[in-house]
């Protein structure tokens, strides 16, 4: 028997330097890529050692192929119904074998893609197949399940609306979006999520839509024979049929003005300030898509020198803080502030737009940048320690790309960055023309 | 009719699992966890303080101490300086707070451990203590109790106010993060005399884990040395907790919540590594496992009637359970409770929700497993134990744990075992033993505290209203 107590052996994890040429393969895991005749697609990294294997089922559907009119968060509210069963498996059956496993299963929805994740014993590895497969090909569950769900869904609603964050969002997503389905959150609107056990035909249509071969693709990590996997994916995941629709996404217009809006908390909360700028979509391959994330961590995070004045030095703020992340389609660049004193507001966004146009003028230093690449590099790395959090790093990337190579291509364009790709990062995409500005104030 | 003695209260928040590899020091207080393979090193530098060394009216002055270490200069560099230095190793150095236990740890990859080491000695050892940064911490502190806790998570704030309730009047009965006017009272030199008193080296206990060599080892022990003697520390001993009677209500008033977060409790008498712990383990994982569909109570509350986002319990503490899927290392205390977390649910069905969890806890206690529900969770249990600790860092917190906890060997490898050996008849005689439903002590978040409490009072009847046909093969009452 194969001893399921063993640590996790990082081989070639510890195997690798941090020097990268800039056509040297960034992820340090070897790994397979597999392919039906189908379209679907699953990336087979083994990383012996553990006893445990990591299986990611990344639906490249999130909140932003909600294009249709009243149906936000319903790609969220899928996620949910994925666990209430098949006709061979009823949701209950489902549940006691996941049980008798020990597995650590669960699932997440993002406005990019849905990701449905499970840990386990080597062991369990057909049989988590043959479930996986049947649900994600045959799943069926009756009205009565589907509208007593919708209640755990609005109750998940409920229990972060009283935060403030989620608040903030919600208003920066909505008036910095007219037509792309990015205005909306992955949660949706309340007068979506409260229609929700209405629109119980409308599910059907989205599963036959989007659980598709086509649009799914497989991550396996972790402890297993990657040639007896291969023959049961080919077997659990071989008739499913095509029949991928693609969403019909409005293009979002270019932005001519800057918008802003001051919304009001139901609650005590200091001020948060948030700025965002109309982005690019990820390409791994362009430029201004990795150097806007250096970008965001130059000018506006916890090393930089904005962060330092503005939270150390006057402490003024809380914090300030930067998510210009990762996209399918072009979205937000957004820095962050809770700002302790109302009176300051004005000063903090003053103190953003000089650090901009500084970024916009001036070059940064060559040792500066290669630190800031250095980091990201060493924190994408140092996450990838055990099976699960190895295809949880990747899922994102796969999900806007459909590909795992897009990392190392990403990383690859990262080094290549120079201080200037960094001022024209600045110059195209943090003009205040194409900004939206939310400020959340408290009660007083 | 159940009677509830009811406060409303507005004012609250004013190896791996191979252990062969681990060795434990019997001198010393270290535990080392070496893990060649892996490419990065973890550092656990715990002291035997927390919450409970708070001196009366300076609530919060242990979490304050420890974030002054990490979030502030050293006597050479200044935070900004040691910021600037983390940071192109993608490293960090952070603190964790709970009762009695206070850890200062971070993880770095192997090639800069010289470097990184050279600022975590620095930061427990020569603290700068300077006015700016105690400004900037204790401006934070305030902002999240005053504001985060208070009013932006409804359920964390029901729990830590359980955590109160249940503890009142003993040295855990104060949250771990302290109170608005606590805070406010807490001075600079208050923070350097808890420094002087409890960060001694009779305290500390040294952890490591990862690709770590024997020279750095000994470099870890010879530093820690520098500490300063403590041995006449005095610690509060296991809190004595005031005994419940019948059901005590604490009603927290938030005028407007469109939810209701409900809590409750009681102390239980068994720990970590005692005889029953693990048959009670199993008994609570049917029961309620943290975050998972196995839960009973959430396929009674959520499952079947949709009425919240999940619904767990606890025999051990678990702190940021919204966020954290398995038990944090670290948090070990010599009293635990038996606590019910029930997510919020509509207003109009909070009485039905907390009644519903009772019933089931009714219904464990009077009738236990059954052999199915026995085995099932046994089994479920032998395997799910292996993803709570995935990684050298919590692999090693755990190994320290087992320190506190006086367990000889791997808690977690004793934990697989136990599911293998134990009977149905040994958990079902855990829960005659352990748990009890006539006294505990509930906490609401709620909009209106005076109809509830007149509900409570009147003990009105709460059906709720079913949006689709009353569950078939689970009626309530």
């Amino acid at each position: 028997m194969k001893k399921l107590l063993l640590v996790f052996l990082l081989f070639l994890f510890a195997g690798i330097g941090m020097a990268h040429s800039a056509d040297s393969l960034f992820f340090p895991y070897q790994y397979e890529e597999f392919k039906l005749d189908n379209g679907f697609k699953t990336y087979l990294i083994p990383v012996h050692g553990s006893g445990l294997v990591a299986y990611y089922s990344i639906v490249r559907t999130g909140s932003r192929d909600e294009w249709e009119q009243g149906k936000s968060g319903f790609a969220h509210f899928f996620e949910h119904m994925m666990f209430r069963g098949t006709k061979k498996y009823p949701g209950p059956v489902y549940d006691r074998m996941i049980t008798e496993m020990g597995a650590d299963a669960n699932a997440y929805t993002t406005d990019d893609y849905t990701a449905f994740h499970l840990v386990f014993p080597t062991t369990y590895m057909k049989k988590v197949m043959e479930l996986e497969s049947n649900r994600f090909e045959d799943l069926s569950y009756s009205e009565r399940d589907f509208k007593t769900e919708a209640g755990a869904v609005y109750g998940e609603f409920r229990k972060g609306r009283v935060n403030p964050w989620w608040v903030l969002e919600e208003n920066l997503y909505d008036l910095a979006f007219v037509k792309h389905t990015y205005k909306h959150t992955t949660i949706g609107f309340e007068a979506d999520i409260k229609n929700m056990p209405n629109m119980y035909q409308y599910s059907l249509s989205f599963f036959k839509r989007y659980y598709r071969p086509e649009n799914v693709v497989l991550v396996i990590t972790g402890d297993f024979d990657p040639v007896r996997t291969k023959e049961l994916i080919q077997e659990y995941y071989g008739s499913w049929k095509k029949g991928f629709v693609p969403p019909k996404i409005q293009k979002e217009p270019v932005q001519r003005k800057e918008r802003s809006k001051v919304v009001k908390y139901p609650g005590k909360t200091l001020p948060i300030l948030a700025i965002g700028y109309k982005g690019p979509a990820f390409d791994p391959t362009n430029k201004m898509v990795a150097g806007a994330y250096i970008l965001g961590d130059m000018a506006f995070g916890e090393n930089s020198d904005l962060y330092k004045k503005l939270a150390l030095k006057e402490q003024k703020v809380e914090f300030i803080e930067p998510d210009f992340s990762y996209h399918r389609d072009p979205n937000l660049l957004i820095i962050y502030s809770m700002i302790k004193n109302e009176n300051d507001i004005s000063y903090v966004k003053g103190e953003i737009d000089d650090t901009i146009e500084k970024f916009k003028s001036q070059a940064v230093s060559e040792t500066e940048l290669k630190n800031y690449i250095e980091h990201v590099r060493y924190r994408f790395l140092m996450n990838l320690n055990n099976p699960d959090n190895i295809a949880g790093s990747l899922a994102r990337y796969i999900a806007m790309t459909g590909r795992l190579e897009s990392v190392n291509e990403l990383f690859n364009t990262m080094d290549s960055l120079t201080p200037d790709d960094i001022r024209a990062v600045a110059n195209r995409y943090l003009q205040s023309s194409h900004s939206t500005v939310i400020t959340l104030e408290g009660e007083k | 009719m159940r009677k509830f003695l009811i406060l409303i209260s507005m004012f609250l928040i004013g190896g791996t699992f191979i252990f062969t590899s681990c060795q434990k020091s019997t001198g010393e207080k270290m535990v080392l966890y070496p893990v060649q393979e892996d490419p990065t090193i973890s550092i656990r530098i715990m002291f035997e303080v927390g919450s409970q060394n708070d001196p009366v009216g300076k609530d919060g002055l242990a979490a304050f101490t420890a974030a002054m270490l990490t979030e502030g200069a050293t006597q050479k560099l200044s935070y900004e300086n040691i910021l600037e230095k983390l940071y192109p190793m993608a490293a960090s150095i952070n603190n964790q707070v709970d009762k009695e236990l206070t850890v200062i740890y971070g993880r770095v990859y192997k090639d800069h451990i010289q470097d990184y080491y050279d600022l975590f000695r620095q930061v427990i050892l020569e603290p700068g203590f300077t006015e700016e940064d105690f400004n900037r911490v204790k401006s934070s502190m305030l902002n999240y109790v005053e504001n985060n806790l208070r009013y932006a998570n409804d359920e964390e704030l029901g729990k830590k106010a359980l955590q109160e309730f249940i503890f009142e009047g003993t040295p855990y009965g104060h949250i771990v993060e302290g109170h608005v006017s606590s805070l406010k009272a807490i001075t600079l030199d208050d923070v350097k005399a808890f420094y002087k008193n409890y960060y001694t080296r009779d305290n500390v206990i040294i952890g490591l884990g990862g690709s770590y060599d024997s020279g750095f080892v000994t470099r870890v022990k010879s530093d820690m040395k520098t500490l300063p003697s403590g041995k006449n520390l005095q610690q509060p001993g296991k809190p004595q907790v005031k005994p419940i009677n019948g059901l005590e209500v604490r009603i927290i008033e938030k005028p407007g919540a469109n939810a209701t977060a409900i809590s409750f409790g009681y102390p239980i008498d068994v720990l970590r590594g005692q005889r029953g712990f693990y048959a009670l383990a199993v008994a609570n994982s049917w029961f309620g496992e943290h975050r998972n569909s196995s839960s009973h109570l959430y396929q009674v509350i959520r499952e079947a009637r949709g009425l919240n986002y999940g619904d767990y319990s606890y025999i051990e503490y678990f702190p940021q359970g919204g966020s954290r899927q398995f038990p944090p290392p670290n948090v070990a205390r010599h009293q635990q409770i038996f606590e019910v977390w029930i997510r919020p649910v509509p207003n109009d069905a909070k009485l039905f929700a907390f009644r519903a969890a009772d019933r089931e806890l009714h219904k464990l206690v009077d009738n236990g497993l059954t052999d199915s529900e026995f085995k099932l969770t046994s089994n479920f249990l032998k395997n799910y134990v292996l993803h709570f600790a995935p990684t050298t860092m919590s692999q090693l917190g755990y190994a320290m744990d087992d320190q506190f906890y006086n367990i000889d060997g791997s808690y977690l490898k004793i934990f697989r075992q136990k599911m293998t050996d134990l009977s149905k008849a040994e958990v079902n005689e855990a829960i005659k033993k352990y748990l009890q439903y006539k006294d505990m002590k509930i906490v609401f978040v709620t909009d209106n505290a005076e109809k509830l409490k007149e509900m409570l009072e009147n003990d009105t009847p709460s059906p709720i209203k079913y949006s689709t046909p009353k569950p078939e093969y689970e009626k309530l009452d």
